[in-house]
């Protein structure tokens, strides 16, 4: 059987090349090619006709998810693994939608697996991430267009978010919102269950992240 | 494979994402001057590592769980006076490179170097020499002139003891008093003592400051 063509896309030149070594040790796969832009990238399965492209996604000039969107559509019949180091909700679901057929982090060991599979027409998904994706099924019967999951929260929810990431205790948040503690308290319980959070400090982390404070 | 000239360069690498971390195993090994002694996913273990097998390099990453890149070179440098850190980061920002120097490390290198300047910074420091690259030399050089006013970024964290500052990540990484006394193996009443300290001196009052702090000093992601 003829070896897997893989192009290489990832900005960070050494994890590149690491990564090269890494899937040049397996007979089964030649790299056709490796790059550190979106839209260099889009251009390479052109010339060089990868039967799989593995895609960082925060690179530069044409981002991850859009040289995927592009090549997918390009109808060259590359298939797109992406290889990242954020596992949130909205970059994987973004991924899927744009036509990638893997998502795999960059702290996960199982890349030539996942290569193989990908290029003999599956999908593959590190555990975490399918954990992911098997809760968001279950969903489908609320059946909303997510684009982000601070949309996951009421606004009460999105404004108790940011008075506890303000260091607010639930009397002062109470006060603020005039309602109960139990009600604050209550708020708090729907965030964590939401977003899959489990103390303050994650609470705090997510709304600096999502840009809710500072 | 051309026989090593001299003894090989023992090295341990560091690197929270494992897929990063087997590529960087497999350019490291590809050079028969060196050999890969040990691998690390996080701060603590890595200084664990140094302590058991002493490498003569460590390729540190920075953003590290547990106990980050500087804390840890911090240790390990003060620690093993024969073990040479060489970090290896995405981040390019002078705060972190001039932190790393402060923390003992003798070289620094951004993630878009190529794979034939890992190899040579590792040997570079491996033989007792420092490896930076032109950016950086000029900002070391910059500032060795006085030419930039000498900004000091991380004022407020230097205040802190390396206890503090290593109980500080481990807070704002969501652990409870309980779960960071077990880690340190201190009894949790410490833990508090240490945790009301930080606060006086940063002059911070909820957890909530702390863990916005640690974001912006880059303790934590």
């Amino acid at each position: 059987m003829s070896r897997i063509r893989v192009l290489l896309v990832d900005d960070h030149t050494i994890v590149r090349q690491g990564l090269r070594r890494l899937l040049e040790t397996d007979p089964e796969i030649e790299i056709v090619g490796e790059t550190g832009d979106g839209r260099t990238a889009v251009a390479m399965v052109e010339q060089v006709r990868p039967h799989l492209v593995v895609m960082d996604l925060a690179i530069p000039e044409v981002n991850g998810i859009e040289a995927t969107r592009q090549i997918v559509e390009g109808g060259s019949g590359a298939r797109v693994l992406i290889l990242t180091m954020h596992s949130d909700d909205v970059s994987i679901r973004q991924s899927l939608k744009a036509g990638a057929r893997g998502y795999l982090l960059k702290d996960s060991a199982d890349i030539l697996k996942a290569a193989k599979a990908i290029a003999r027409g599956g999908s593959f998904f590190s555990p975490a991430v399918s954990k992911l994706l098997r809760a968001a099924y279950v969903d489908e019967a609320k059946a909303r267009e997510i684009e982000d999951n601070l949309d996951l929260l009421t606004e009460r929810e999105q404004q108790v978010l940011r008075l506890i990431a303000e260091g607010k205790t639930n009397r002062a948040i109470a006060g603020l919102m005039s309602v109960s503690v139990n009600t604050v308290e209550t708020h708090r319980k729907h965030i964590m269950e939401k977003l899959d959070l489990h103390n303050t400090a994650e609470i705090v982390r997510f709304a600096v992240r999502k840009k809710v404070v500072s | 494979m051309r026989q090593p000239l001299m003894e090989r360069i023992r090295v341990l690498v560091v690197d929270d994402h494992t897929l990063v971390r087997q590529g960087l195993r497999c350019i490291l090994e590809s050079d028969p001057d060196i050999e890969i002694i040990g691998e690390a996913p996080d701060g603590r273990a890595a200084v664990d590592v140094v302590d058991r097998l002493h490498p003569d390099v460590v390729v540190m990453d920075l953003t590290l769980p547990e106990l980050n890149g500087i804390e840890a070179t911090r240790r390990i440098v003060r620690r093993h006076k024969d073990t040479k850190v060489l970090i290896l980061t995405m981040h390019r920002d002078e705060v972190f490179v001039r932190q790393s120097l402060r923390a003992g490390a003798r070289g620094y290198l951004v993630k878009d170097a190529e794979d034939i300047d890992l190899l040579k910074a590792v040997k570079v420091i491996g033989r007792g020499g420092s490896f930076f690259n032109a950016d950086v030399s000029r900002m070391l050089l910059r500032d060795y002139l006085g030419e930039d006013g000498n900004k000091d970024f991380d004022d407020d964290l230097s205040r802190l003891t390396d206890r503090e500052r290593e109980i500080l990540q481990l807070i704002a990484e969501g652990k409870t008093n309980g779960e960071i006394a077990t880690v340190l193996t201190l009894s949790p009443n410490t833990v508090e003592t240490h945790r009301k300290q930080i606060m006086k001196k940063l002059d911070l009052h909820k957890t909530a400051d702390l863990v916005r702090f640690a974001i912006r000093k880059q303790v934590v992601s």
